[in-house]
């Protein structure tokens, strides 16, 4: 079953300037407990892909054409209401630089209690802060009362990614887009980081894109691959035959 | 963003309030100091234009008159407020940080001191007041602000990796200075003298009304509009609305173009998106 | 923790203090420099009618041949005691006449202050939100055209149309002759001079919210938090605004003077009894112990907002509070 299915999707920017196609015609589907690398270069258009699905872009960018469906409901023309419901709960994003993502004015705990009540507005404060150190527990935030309190300028990148996620996971979404998740961190970190995904999946049975530009990153944690280069989807496919497509096409030149 | 556009009704307005000031001696009917007590209070008219104040005088001549001497002031408060603030902040800036701090508690000294009562001292001290006295105390009151200004860039520029590029590169000082560090910093420096100039002619206009400034006989736009109290005695609406509207026109076609040269913004897009700016955006394509 | 508390707060004493003496020096010795017999101030009109053995004399009993350096210390020893001297216009205590009007500049300035503090705050939200939609834009231009008028021609011509055309409201003084107690006519008096304080300022404030809010908006973590599944509206609030009003409060508290100060010019036009009516009386009629109070006044409120508006940014920004710079930084601006 296809918790994502994506068809012929363009997403383009209307500039003064003019019209700039950033995703050209894209078609790719996510299955259940799957996790799908997107890799391709920087700017050619994997992060607005992702943005696009939930719809997080800014003004001046629109779905074209295509249509989205998300566990098997089409969203494409959803109102931004319907949008904001979905988001958190089914969808969810970690992004690229942990330090900026986080409102450095607002303690960690504050941000991920905050993701709680949104989604479980029932529960009393106490609940709200069990919640919340469940979370930090979930992704390997030692301490959480003294973390909760600390702000993002005083932990480190891979903390700060771990609170992310966190917050990211709040209300159990079954996708989750990682827009160059790892990319800003230390390598070592990247690799925690990249195991606790593996691990999340295994625990939550979630969906995972993983965006990336580094290969390394696929060929480790993804099941298939999708490529992309300047806007359009090249190839998707099981990792192994991606990348020996890709070692055979190089070989060719 | 978009780029800015650039205000050229603004230009051509202040470019017209200029020349009308300056070059307009012969549409000038009439002498502005000459009180004809005959024509006291005229309505704008056929033969007065925009009507007589409460002393008899030709308030178009006035204007004409009174600008001249208003714009004067603006310039040279401005010139000479710019000077002081480019050195002393380039002094700061470059100065090793016992000197800088030692300048910089100066100008917030002189900064805590209101202004308009800096000026009034320094106006005393000068005695009478002319032109050349209040255009100086004028720029000696509005350095302040811009001097801080310009340390901060000089400091920020001063630290930056292209900087220490052209130096290894083998550009001398002044090739580092023209090339590199002045065009970075021109743009502030000129929006906040054209900000400046702004600010002379509104202190030189508010001085002159509460009558610190230049006395009544010395025509200016601030003196003009001095008599306004015997003005809203008598209901004479032209000479409170004529002259003040010719201040706030040429204030800001200034502002305008002084925004204008602070240089684009060139922001990213709000990520607040919410669809809320779709249709406008779709109608603009 | 608490020994570094405690010394910051006696550090930041210490600068106070310091800053005040150095701007008496600086108002002490321009006022003495000016023109005009310091006699005058303490004699008034009299002087005309001493001879000059007199004058002379009473030069002598009140130090004024001594350096200034002497003089200094005397001044500065009698306004310890609350003595500033006499006020050649009114010729009585320069504090009786200052107490008896500092309300009526407290109220203007305080009400005028208030009104700005909240109306910028929302003006700002309202723009951010509105950003660059025909609101926004319409609001823009309106304020970069207010403030573009002076305050002096903005209250002229508010007494032009609300005073003199359509006579709703009283143009000048604080109260109607007779009328000293009466609630209601204070406050109709009041209402054109709060319009011209709060106009005047304003849109200032309310762009630099704006622009302030601008950036918020722009910042990496309202991605995150649209995505938590925050409306639009509640990330502008709850998240842009934290950011926003650390640099609001300080902006404020420097403000806080200025706003006091801007009252002046209006309180002049419309020959409302405060300290700015005082404050140019004085320069005119060259009444310089009056008008050194009056200045040292406004400076030291300059001087204390000023140090205010860093202790309150380094109190409410956590990146600032916790790794706190001595002093608590000073707001440049």
């Amino acid at each position: 079953m296809d918790v994502l299915k994506v068809e012929n999707l363009s997403v383009s920017f209307y500039r003064p300037e003019g019209e700039i196609e950033a995703v050209k015609n894209v078609s790719f589907s996510l299955r259940e407990g799957e996790i799908l690398a997107v890799m391709g270069e920087t700017g050619c258009g994997k992060s607005v892909l992702c943005k696009s699905i939930l719809k997080l872009l800014p003004d001046i960018a629109r779905i074209k054409t295509g249509h989205i469906y998300a566990g098997g409901e089409e969203i494409t023309d959803y109102s931004e209401e319907q949008m904001r419901k979905l988001r958190g709960s089914f969808f969810s994003m970690v992004f690229q630089n942990p330090m900026t993502a986080l409102n450095p004015c607002m303690s960690v705990g504050a941000q991920i209690v905050e993701a709680v009540r949104l989604h479980q507005p029932g529960l009393s404060r106490r609940e709200r802060r069990q919640r919340a150190a469940e979370l930090m527990h979930l992704v390997g935030l030692d301490h959480p009362g003294e973390r909760a309190r600390q702000y993002p300028f005083q932990i480190s990148g891979g903390m700060a990614q771990r609170c992310v996620i966190a917050i990211a996971l709040a209300a159990q979404p079954s996708v989750l887009f990682a827009d160059e998740a790892t990319t800003a961190l230390d390598v070592t970190v990247q690799a925690q980081i990249l195991d606790l995904f593996l691990e999340l999946r295994k625990k939550t049975g979630m969906s995972i894109v993983l965006v990336t530009h580094n290969p390394g990153v696929a060929a480790r944690t993804a099941d298939r691959v999708a490529l992309m280069k300047d806007g359009e989807l090249t190839g998707v496919g099981d990792v192994e035959e991606i990348f020996e497509e890709i070692i055979h096409r190089q070989n060719v030149i | 963003m978009m780029k800015k556009k650039f205000p050229a009704l603004s230009l051509l307005i202040l470019t017209a309030i200029v020349i009308f000031c300056f070059a307009c001696e012969g549409l000038m009917a009439m002498d502005p100091r000459y009180m004809d007590l005959a024509y006291c209070n005229e309505a704008p008219g056929k033969e007065f234009f925009f009507g007589t104040d409460t002393m008899g005088r030709d308030i178009f001549s006035m204007i004409c008159h009174g600008g001249r001497i208003s714009l004067t002031i603006g310039f040279l408060a401005t010139l000479l407020s710019t000077i002081l603030a480019v050195f002393a902040g380039s002094v700061s800036g470059c100065a090793p940080a016992r000197i800088d701090g030692v300048l910089m508690a100066l100008t917030e000294l002189f900064l805590s001191v209101p202004g308009l009562l800096l000026t009034v001292f320094l106006q005393a001290v000068f005695g009478g007041a002319n032109v050349y006295s209040l255009s100086v105390v004028i720029g000696l009151t509005g350095w302040m602000s811009m001097a801080k200004v310009v340390r901060t860039e000089v400091l920020q520029l001063r630290h930056t990796d292209y900087v220490l590029a052209a130096k290894c590169l083998g550009g001398g000082f002044f090739h580092v200075l023209f090339r590199h560090l002045a065009p970075n910093f021109f743009p502030s420096v000129l929006f906040m003298a054209v900000m400046n100039v702004r600010n002379a002619i509104i202190a030189e206009s508010t001085l002159s009304f509460v009558g610190l400034g230049l006395p009544v006989e010395e025509v200016s736009w601030g003196s003009i509009l001095s008599l306004s109290e015997n003005a809203l005695l008598s209901r004479s609406w032209w000479i409170i609305l004529i002259p003040g509207a010719f201040l706030v026109g040429t204030l800001l076609c200034l502002t305008n173009l002084g925004n204008y040269m602070r240089g684009n913004a060139n922001r990213r897009h709000s990520n607040l998106g919410c669809e809320k700016n779709h249709k406008k955006n779709m109608k603009q394509l | 923790m608490r020994k570094l508390y405690i010394d910051r707060m006696l550090y930041n004493v210490g600068k106070f203090v310091l800053r005040v003496f150095a701007l008496s020096v600086l108002v002490f010795t321009i006022s003495r420099l000016a023109p005009g017999d310091p006699l005058y101030a303490y004699y008034g009109e009299r002087v005309e009618k001493m001879s000059v053995a007199q004058q002379e004399q009473a030069r002598e009993r009140l130090g004024l041949n001594e350096p200034l350096f002497t003089q200094y210390a005397r001044w500065m020893q009698g306004a310890c005691r609350g003595d500033f001297g006499i006020s050649y216009q009114y010729k009585t205590d320069v504090k009786e006449v200052i107490a008896a009007r500092i309300g009526n500049t407290l109220i203007l300035g305080g009400l005028g202050f208030l009104l700005i503090f909240v109306l910028a705050l929302w003006l700002g939200l309202f723009c951010a939100w509105r950003e660059d939609r025909a609101a926004d834009r319409i609001i823009c231009k309106i304020g970069t055209v207010t403030s573009c008028v002076p305050e002096f021609w903005l209250s002229l011509l508010l007494l032009l149309v609300f005073a003199v055309w359509l006579d709703w409201l009283p143009g000048s003084g604080a109260y109607s002759v007779g009328k000293e107690g009466d609630a209601a006519d204070r406050a109709a008096h009041l209402v054109l001079p709060l319009a011209v304080v709060v106009l005047g300022h304003l849109w200032y404030y309310a762009f630099q919210v704006r622009n302030r809010l601008l950036e918020e908006v722009r910042a990496d973590y309202v991605l995150l938090a649209r995505m938590k599944g925050l409306r639009g509206k509640q990330v502008l609030y709850r998240h842009c605004l934290r950011g926003a009003l650390p640099s609001y409060l300080s902006m404020m508290a420097v403000a806080l003077p200025h706003i006091l100060g801007g009252t002046y010019v209006v309180e002049t036009v419309f020959s409302y009894p405060g300290i700015g009516t005082l404050a140019y009386e004085s320069a005119r009629y060259q009444d310089y112990n009056l008008l050194m109070v009056v200045s040292l006044l406004t400076g030291t409120a300059v001087i204390f907002c000023n140090m205010l508006a860093g202790m309150i940014s380094g109190r409410i920004d956590p990146r600032m509070r916790i790794h706190g710079l001595p002093g608590g930084g000073e707001v440049r601006g």
